[in-house]
């Protein structure tokens, strides 16, 4: 795998802005309509907040009744104005944010959609590179970031950019002369909170990263506290647990610290500010009521400044999240159909290696000039010591990977020119470590395909595979409950339904890489009583680990060090006297007999 | 505030930062109520029938200022005083919380995951310092500037005080209701949240599965329902949580809409010379009442959150001291008897063994010695005992039915740190540090010289290994020493436990993942270099305890046979079996 590709897969190809709010943009474009009307409202509700501070200016001219001669009407009108206001527009504020909500939730939804979509369809390989916790943190959260951005990031800064102008507006049109002046004030909490937004965000940065130092220490000592105690290292790794506290205490205390100045700094030339419109209003010749509204409105002056500046951090961390989504959705898979491949629809099973090489890294090859030829309905085994490459064959054969020289038939076909999803369908494969998901049983055997088996289906097979017994001992028989990864059930029951699974997906061509884990006498017979049937379903490919499952194949194919060392059947071998004449005596020697 | 065992000591230690923020934030309280004041002033200045003087104007100018200052200090105070306490509680109990953990046994951390373990340390740390720090601030902010406001509303006029009084007690309920309502539905939302997460985590870790079952389309239709429920809960959470908001907004409008109607009434009424109740109230105090209803604003709606927060830490508390208090099974004799020197002869004397949570016992009546200096094997089927064998002689889990001796010492009453002087031990996990291979070998004494840590290495056969990565002894080995292969990992960790240089070395499957050739290397090296020494050996290869001394088989936790490896061809039946069947497993045997 190249540089290219690796950076892709890990997300560290960097992107412009540009390129990011042009795809992002893809995204939400059927969503538009509602943005915009979202800006719309967003521009009413800002305009609304402006008003109320006029209608207090009004009250409080109104109020001094001697100068403005005005009834109790007037303050009743006033009253029931600013009541009308205040619910007009907290009307708009909810329909403009369940507007948003509902779009931003739809994005997410599609969006997820889309990534896991495209998860799924990358090869093996380039799963196997990446790991888990990153692809669920691109799936489930990068996916709600980066509609974050258009449906809150964005439009608060919108929101905050309308508010500083519309208060600025309001003050230019109550007392130009004043607002000169407090653009002062604006232009210094302005400068002052960008820096320090600078300034925290490093802060935080570290904060985090000392964050996550520290729990991968604990989690690490946690973990590994046998060896700690058992080497009576206690002292020392408190020693550096103590340390990297610190680390974070301190770290805390610089944002605390930083805190501490700034947002006493910001509130004091509010509480100035203020001081400034008592001191100009009479040098300014403003009524009482210009000086209510100034008042109201500098409350809403400097803290859009404020959340400006914490958003611009937002749009940063908006964009790695994007970079890394977009990374990831570029990545191609590394098997795919040729344009021409041929949907197969039945297999007869025959398959052929001629001269296989692989190596997962260049030259360190795991198979080496493999060939062989295995007859529809033969069994086949595969011999040898681990990292002989018998799982890396039937692998191949599937298409997990694709070989470097050599060609792999089916039935006279090169696999690389079959449809990968009707080469699949055609051979079922039962894993060495079987994986199951938590649910029911039934929807283990079916891995929720629904619609195409009905129960008895279902139970058809787990008769057949032997697995009937211990399901309809189970509470709920097909929909007794599964734990993750199955942890409710025993090795050799979810071997089973690992047989259950294969059988009920009808292939042609049965690919079993045997497990070696101890396994009870009684389901020992059972694994072994379904094995001898299913050998009748068609061709069967087996890496074993058990001679008594191979004795009666047809053709046993002896690897070492991915090179084919023998190949014949059982008798055939015996009579070699080679490798497995060697491995057969050692177990079958009358001395030996157990 | 909050107070349980682990947790008033701090207060003992800071009460000084306390004390120091409480009343900071008490005066400034009382500062800033004479904001709305001022402009209740200039208002009256203004539409005074006389012109002010330049002196009453430039005193009110200076009184704001002023405000302004001591607000700033008293904000820059309060800040430092109670967040660094908060943030040297957090540290404490984090330290605390850490001691803990290293006299931890495995049977407690078998019972609880690492997982649950790192959030006492984060989330619910972070819970109670938060209450510690903000939560102070809220509480006291909450009742002094309350307690303030409404004096001075009174003060100013009694029925309007009510009218602004009253309605805000609606706000402290609905506060509450709010949040908990909403800590509900945002649990609701978590939950959504988790779930999506499990099913994404679970179908990625299978995928293979689906793709080798061609399934992708039926998953993804899977998908599509769970995370359409989270996107249905979600919008849920958020109409409920800006429902809530707006109303809130609602209500205080209305409340100021009360204070404009009511009060513009009876500043009307005063002004036609027939003020109700008999008092007197013009515009500048009725500005000031509106500036005082807007300071009660946040103090109120927080009275409301302070329950729930405090309720959180509470519960995060109740875990925290749980975990604190959760009884150490693995602790020092009382009369610890200290061995030094041990010459490394062993004895297991009818010792039976069970784990906590189970009933039956895997090891059964297991008697025999093994002399100083003997190497020994242990081989049997998988779950018979092996492991179990040796952690009960390290004393991972305490020896309850019969004894196990080392030098005629009983391992119980042996202080811990003799018992763990004389055992350098080989776990069967292989769990290295994210660390340099270097700290790694010298786990055990971060002393040894470089020297020392080669010969270790080249010991376990590992040195070639190092000298072939480019930073050599300082390569980085990754999370659990994911970086190096099984072998690797195994090797180092023998490298580890053979610089202890103890009497007795045991090795719990160690070469499982090593080639022929390298274990025999490895053989070698026990015998000549841990010559005169006790290694037990566990194997699950009948190849790597053939050349031993002796050899254990054990059988579902009872001893089959022990003897050399000669004689066990000849009578133990399961030793005879695993020879066969691991001569199959390839050109071993």
């Amino acid at each position: 795998m190249d540089e290219e590709k690796m950076s892709k897969l890990f997300g560290s190809k960097k992107m412009s802005l540009w390129v990011i709010f042009g795809r992002t943009f893809g995204y939400i474009k059927s969503e538009i309509f509602f943005f915009i009307l979202a800006i719309i409202i967003l521009v009413i509700n800002v305009s609304l907040n402006m008003i109320l501070p006029l209608v207090m200016k009004e009250f409080t001219n109104t109020v001094d009744f001697a100068k403005s001669g005005a009834t109790f009407q007037t303050i009743l009108y006033l009253g029931l104005g600013y009541a009308a206001i205040t619910i007009v527009n907290q009307g708009f504020t909810y329909l403009q944010s369940m507007i948003l909500q509902r779009s931003g939730q739809k994005i997410i939804y599609r969006l997820r959609n889309d990534v896991f979509n495209h998860v799924e369809q990358m090869s093996v390989n380039q799963l196997n590179l990446m790991p888990v916790g990153s692809l669920v943190t691109r799936v489930a959260w990068y996916t709600s970031t980066m509609s974050d951005l258009f449906t809150n990031t964005l439009i608060s800064i919108l929101r905050n950019i309308l508010t500083i102008v519309g208060v600025s507006v309001m003050m230019v049109v109550i007392s130009p002369k004043l607002f000169l002046i407090m653009m002062i004030f604006l232009v210094i909490v302005f400068v002052v909170s960008f820096f320090f937004s600078r300034y925290v965000k490093n802060v935080f940065r570290q904060e985090r990263a000392a964050n996550s130092d520290f729990t991968t220490f604990l989690n690490e000592s946690l973990s590994g506290e046998k060896i700690i105690q058992l080497f009576r290292q206690e002292k020392r790794k408190e020693m550096e647990f103590d340390e990297k506290n610190e680390t974070i205490r301190s770290l805390r205390m610089k944002a605390i610290r930083a805190f501490a100045v700034y947002r006493p700094f910001v509130s004091f030339l509010y509480y100035l500010s203020i001081a400034a419109t008592f001191f100009f209003a009479f040098r300014f010749e403003l009524g009482a009521g210009d000086v209510v509204a100034f008042y109201l409105l500098l409350s809403n002056f400097f803290s859009p400044i404020e959340a400006l500046a914490d958003s611009l951090n937002n749009l940063t961390r908006a964009h790695t999240s994007c970079e890394r989504l977009y990374n990831l959705l570029d990545v191609k898979p590394d098997v795919l159909d040729k344009p021409d491949a041929i949907d197969v629809k039945e297999f007869k099973g025959e398959i052929e290696f001629r001269n296989v090489y692989f190596a997962y890294e260049k030259e360190n090859w795991i198979l080496q000039d493999v060939s062989f030829h295995i007859l529809p309905g033969q069994t086949a085994a595969f011999v040898g010591a681990t990292g002989a490459g018998k799982t890396t064959i039937l692998s191949l054969i599937v298409r997990n990977y694709e070989p470097q020289k050599g060609q792999i038939l089916i039935d006279g076909i090169n696999v690389k020119d079959i449809k990968i999803t009707s080469l699949r369908r055609g051979i079922g494969q039962m894993l060495q470590d079987v994986f199951l998901f938590s649910g029911t049983i039934r929807s283990n055997i079916t891995l929720h395909d629904d619609d195409s088996y009905s129960d008895n289906d279902v139970m058809q097979v787990c008769e057949y595979v032997n697995a009937d017994k211990f399901i309809n001992k189970l509470d709920g028989g097909l929909n007794a409950t599964i734990i993750e990864r199955g942890e409710n059930l025993s090795t050799g029951q979810r071997q089973l339904l690992s047989f259950a699974r294969t059988v009920l997906a009808k292939p042609q061509i049965l690919i079993l890489d045997e497990a070696t884990a101890n396994i009870d006498t009684e389901t020992e017979s059972l694994i072994q009583d379904s094995l001898n049937k299913m050998k009748n379903i068609g061709t069967m490919l087996i890496v074993a680990h058990r001679l008594s499952t191979i004795q009666h194949a047809d053709k046993i194919i002896v690897l070492q060090q991915g090179k084919v060392m023998e190949m014949g059947t059982h008798q055939e071998l015996l009579k070699q006297k080679g490798m497995y004449h060697k491995l057969y005596m050692l177990q079958f020697d009358p001395k030996h007999k157990f | 505030m909050l107070f349980g065992k682990y947790i008033n000591k701090f207060y003992k230690k800071y009460w000084y930062l306390f004390l120091i923020g409480i009343v900071t934030l008490i005066v400034i309280d009382y500062v800033q109520t004479l904001i709305p004041e001022s402009l209740g002033q200039i208002v009256d200045m203004i539409q005074g029938s006389t012109a002010p003087k330049e002196k009453e104007v430039m005193d009110l100018v200076f009184k704001v200022v002023m405000v302004a200052f001591i607000m700033a200090i008293g904000r820059v105070i309060w800040r430092l005083a109670l967040l660094s306490a908060a943030a040297r509680i957090q540290l404490g109990l984090r330290q605390d919380m850490f001691r803990k953990s290293q006299r931890l046994s495995q049977t407690y951390l078998h019972n609880n995951s690492v997982g649950n373990i790192l959030n006492w340390f984060t989330t619910d740390v972070e819970a109670v310092d938060d209450l510690m720090g903000w939560g102070t601030i809220m509480l006291v902010d909450a009742i002094f500037m309350s307690v303030l406001v409404i004096i001075k509303l009174i003060n100013v006029h009694w029925v309007l005080g009510i009218i602004v009084i009253a309605p805000m007690i609606l706000v402290v309920v609905w506060g509450s209701l709010v949040e908990k309502f909403m800590s509900n539905a945002w649990d609701r939302s978590q939950k959504a949240n988790d779930d999506l997460y499990d099913f994404i985590q679970e179908n990625i870790t299978g995928i293979r599965v689906i793709k080798a079952f061609v399934k992708e389309v039926q998953q993804l239709h899977a998908f599509s329902k769970v995370a359409w429920k989270n996107r249905e809960v979600n919008i849920k959470f958020a109409r409920l949580s800006v429902l809530f908001d707006v109303l809130i907004e609602i209500t205080l409008g209305i409340i100021t809409t009360l204070i404009l109607l009511f009060g513009g009434y009876f500043v009307w009424m005063s002004f036609k010379n027939e003020p109700l109740f008999g008092i007197k109230i013009d515009s500048g105090q009725l500005i000031t009442i509106t500036g005082y209803f807007t300071m009660l604003i946040w103090p109120m709606i927080a009275l409301g959150q302070i329950f729930s927060m405090r309720s959180r830490a509470k519960t995060s508390l109740g875990r925290i001291t749980s975990y604190l208090n959760s009884p150490e099974d693995i602790v020092e004799p009382e009369n610890p008897v200290v061995l030094d020197n041990a010459k490394g002869e062993i004895t297991f004397n009818d010792l039976s063994f069970a784990y906590p949570e189970n009933d039956t016992d895997c090891l059964k009546h297991i008697s025999l010695t093994i002399k100083a200096g003997e190497s020994i094997g242990v081989v049997g089927k998988l779950g018979c005992g092996k492991t179990t064998l040796v952690n009960s002689l390290a004393r991972l889990y305490n020896v309850e039915k019969g004894k196990i001796l080392i030098d005629g010492v009983d391992i119980m009453d042996m202080s811990l740190v003799s018992l763990r002087k004389a055992l350098a031990y080989v776990p069967q996990d292989n769990f290295l540090f994210s660390d340099i291979i270097k700290n790694n070998i010298g786990f055990g004494n971060m002393d040894f010289t470089l020297e020392e840590i080669r010969e270790g290495a080249s010991f376990a056969c590992v040195a070639d290994d190092i000298e072939g990565f480019e930073d050599r002894y300082e390569t980085k080995v990754g999370e659990r020493g994911v970086t190096l292969s099984g072998g690797q990992k195994q090797r180092v960790s023998i490298a580890r436990a053979f610089l202890m240089n103890a009497p007795i070395m045991i090795m719990d499957d160690s070469v499982s993942a090593v080639d022929i050739k390298t274990e025999e290397s490895i053989l070698k090296n026990i015998k000549e270099k841990r010559a005169g020494k006790t290694t037990i050996l566990v194997a699950s290869r009948v190849s790597t305890v053939s050349s031993l001394d002796r050899i254990i088989v054990l059988n579902e936790g009872e001893i089959e046979a022990f003897d050399t490896h000669e004689n066990l061809l000849k009578i133990s039946p399961t030793y005879q079996k695993m020879v066969m069947l691991q001569a199959l497993e390839g050109e071993r045997g």
